[in-house]
This record gives C-alpha cells, structure tokens and sequence, in this order.
C-alpha cells in the first residue's frame, strides 16, 4: 500500500513532456482529488467496451435468466473505478466539483474572471 | 661545374618539352616544381654580374616571370610540337608588351637559341590568348543561340485576363507562400521537348543517394545527437504566431479549416458496415443466441459511428463470451 502510494506521488508529480523550447507546462495536477477524479477517468474509458457488452447481455428479454446472472457477477467483479457513473466532471483550473459549465469546463468563479478580463472567447456580459 | 649544371638544366627542359600531356599534367603538380624550382634558381644565380641595365629588364620581367613560368606549364602540357610557325602568321590581336617583355627575359635567360625559343613562347602566348577569346565568345554565342530560339508571344485578351485575375487573388498556402496559377506548357505553340539541348543543367547523380541507403541503421549515439540537434535549432518562439504553428505542429492546436473527421479515416464500403452476417457463421443457427445476436448486428449496422474494426471485434468478443459459457448454457 505504502509503495502504491508513493507510486501514485511520483505520478501526481507529472514529468514535464520532452518539449523543445521552455514554455509553462503543468506539470502538477490541483490536487488529489483531481488526480483520482483523473485515474477514474482512464479506467473507464479502458473498461468500456466490456461493460457496454455485458450490460447488453444483463438488459435483455430474450437470453436466459442464468446467463444474466452470471453477466451481473461478471460486472460487478470489474474494478469499481470502470463505472462512469463515478467520473465527477470538475473544474479543469480549481478542482471545484460544483457550479461547472460542461462547454468550458470550468467553474464559475474563475468563468466569471476570465470573461470580465476579455479572456473568453465570444463571452459578453449579458444585457438587454 | 656550371656546364654541368648547364647540360643538366637542358636535359630537364628537353624532358619537360617533349613529355606527353599526360605526363605533364601529372608532372606539374609533383615533379615539376622541384626541377622548376631548380630553373628559376639557377637563372636567379645565372643573373648575378649582369650589368645594370639588364638588372631593370630582369626587375621587370621578374614579376612576370612567375605568370610566364605558369603560362609555360600550361602550355607544356598542351604541346610539344612547335606550331609556331603556322601560328605566326595569325596575329588577330596583339600581346601584351609585358607578356612579351618576360617571353624575351626568359627565353634570354635559357641556354638553348635565343630566337627560336622566343617565337615559340610568343607563338604559344598566342594561342593561348586566342582560347581565351574564344571561350569568351563562345559564351556570347550560346547565349545569341538561345534567344534566337525565342520568340516574342502575343497575349490573348482572355490570357491576359485570366493572368490578372490570378495576381489579384492572393492565394496562401499553408506557409503562407502565395500559390502561383500553373503555367501549364501547353500554352506555348512549341512543346517543351522540341528543340537542340541547351546542356545548362546538370542531371543530379542518384548513385550517391543510393549508397546512403545502404548504411546500417542509426545507432543510439546517432539517436542521441538527431535528439541534440533538434532540441538546440528548436528556438522558442518570437510571436504568437510562430506558437500557433508550433501548437499545431504538436496537435494541440487544430488546423484550420476544421477537418471532422482527422484520424478516423475509414476504407471500407458501406456493405462491410451494413451486411454483418456472414461474421455470425459460428453461432448456432437456432435459439436465444442466435435471436440476441441478430439484434447485435442490427444495431451494430445501423451505427455510424464505429469503424468495421471495432463491429468485428464486438461480435468476436461475444463469441467467445459465449463459447466459455457453454457448459453453462448446457445445463439449462
């Protein structure tokens, strides 16, 4: 356990890619739980295909009721952070969990500062 | 001793002159100098008790001495048949005084005839001038060649047109160079191929690329430099612009105008994605199975969205679901 975290330490500390010319990189995410929001995602998006299919299986009308059973064990043995019901979309800048706009994924404190300062794209204080 | 040295030097020069030019050219570069070398010495001590008034034709004719012991290289090379005396009589242009001032201090500087030693240097002098002039001209008259093949072309109002419409519309490429119109040759009444070859360009040698071809492949340590390389050219950027390139370059950036369908280029017809049964040849051919996996295909077929790879991996992958669980499948 203790090896498995100071895995996932040396992981939060993301190396800096091989890029040429210096430029800011972030190399940290926000904070763990952004990191674990981050594992969650990758695993699911590695599980998908299997869940999509034995999900076909167990939502059935038509194959026998034995063969959903075992597809309900199968799934339910799958790794608990394949689910994508799990994934919680956060802020990408605050790790904020609440109060995000999906388009821009950002929460709506730091939506609000970039578009007073003209940094949006397109985004215009609303009035009329 | 000095006749000696005297017959020594004549054997030289006479070896000198009647070598081949082969030989000769082989000869200027080695052997040449140092029995040279040994000339311009020896006349240099020959030279000594001269009396004034030669020592001021000798200070003269030294500086030139140098270019005449060169031009008479050369023209050992050339020839040793002494062509003089039809050479003579073809005085196009005259020499230069100079030329002919070192010729004469020279040729009164060798031991052999004076006289005869002086017409032939002039007469190869000669010759050698008269080259010249014609490589100069001969220049002038490929180039008069080439122009008289040409000919002043008319424009058509509609080419005219079509010329001026192409210098308004500024057309960027990627790199922001202009696209130019294509000049197709077919335009022009002559093809291209017609016509006495100008030989200006050279074709480029492919044997030499081929060889590079045939080296082992790169080592680590070649990796390693290619990697220093790149990372020292790769400068940072000087403006925004130059980043957006370097973002696209990576793939943050998209390319403009949007592509939707980057990375998901799909060959197969649209009969590979509808017609999905013939990869149901497997299962049994009665039964739920058989039921579910018709759904399977069906909704299979109807989805756009996935290439045939990623279909036949799905109904592969109940297969073999299926195959595991047969014993299972047996009991009920």
């Amino acid at each position: 356990m203790a090896a498995g975290a100071l895995c996932w330490a040396l992981r939060a500390a993301r190396q800096v890619l091989p890029s040429p010319c210096p430029r800011q990189v972030r190399s940290y995410y926000v904070d763990w739980r952004m990191l674990r929001d981050v594992k969650r995602r990758k695993t699911a998006y590695e599980y998908a295909d299997e869940r999509l299919r034995i999900n076909a299986i167990r939502k059935n009308s038509i194959l026998p009721k034995e063969l959903q059973e075992v597809a309900d064990k199968e799934i339910a043995a799958l790794p608990r952070d394949s689910c994508p019901v799990r994934i919680r979309n956060r802020c990408v800048l605050t790790s904020r969990p609440r109060g995000v706009k999906r388009r821009w994924r950002l929460s709506r404190i730091i939506f609000r500062h970039f578009a007073d300062h003209a940094q949006m794209s397109g985004v215009q204080r609303a009035m009329w | 001793s000095t006749s000696s040295v005297l017959s020594a030097d004549k054997d030289k020069f006479a070896a000198s002159k009647d070598s081949s030019p082969e030989g000769a050219a082989k000869r200027q570069e080695d052997g040449a100098q140092t029995p040279k070398q040994q000339l311009l010495d020896i006349i240099g001590n020959m030279k000594v008790e001269v009396s004034y008034r030669k020592k001021l034709q000798q200070l003269k004719a030294g500086e030139n001495k140098k270019q005449a012991m060169n031009k008479l290289e050369g023209l050992d090379g050339e020839g040793s048949v002494p062509q003089g005396t039809t050479e003579d009589t073809q005085r196009g242009k005259p020499l230069n005084p100079e030329l002919v001032k070192a010729a004469s201090a020279v040729a009164s500087s060798l031991p052999r005839n004076k006289k005869q030693t002086e017409s032939e240097l002039l007469a190869q002098l000669r010759r050698h001038e008269e080259t010249t002039d014609k490589q100069k001209k001969g220049g002038i008259i490929n180039i008069r060649n080439v122009i008289s093949e040409m000919a002043v072309k008319r424009q058509s109002p509609t080419q005219r047109d079509v010329r001026i419409s192409g210098r308004i519309s500024l057309q960027l490429d990627e790199d922001g160079q202009r696209i130019r119109p294509e000049r197709s040759s077919a335009v022009d009444s002559r093809s291209l191929k017609v016509g006495k070859r100008l030989n200006i360009f050279t074709k480029a040698s492919t044997e030499p690329e081929h060889t590079l071809k045939t080296a082992s492949s790169p080592t680590i340590w070649d990796l390693e430099f290619a990697k220093e390389v790149a990372a020292v050219t790769a400068q940072p950027p000087r403006n925004g612009f130059e980043e957006m390139i370097q973002w696209t370059k990576e793939g943050i950036l998209w390319e403009f105008p949007i592509d939707n369908e980057v990375g998901m280029e799909d060959e197969a017809e649209f009969h590979e994605h509808i017609f999905l049964e013939k990869h149901l040849e497997c299962f049994p051919k009665e039964g739920p199975i058989r039921h579910f996996m018709e759904l399977v295909i069906c909704g299979l077929s109807k989805n756009p969205y996935l290439s045939v790879k990623q279909k036949v991996e799905h109904i592969e992958w109940f297969q073999k679901y299926f195959e595991e669980k047969k014993e299972l499948l047996q009991e009920i």
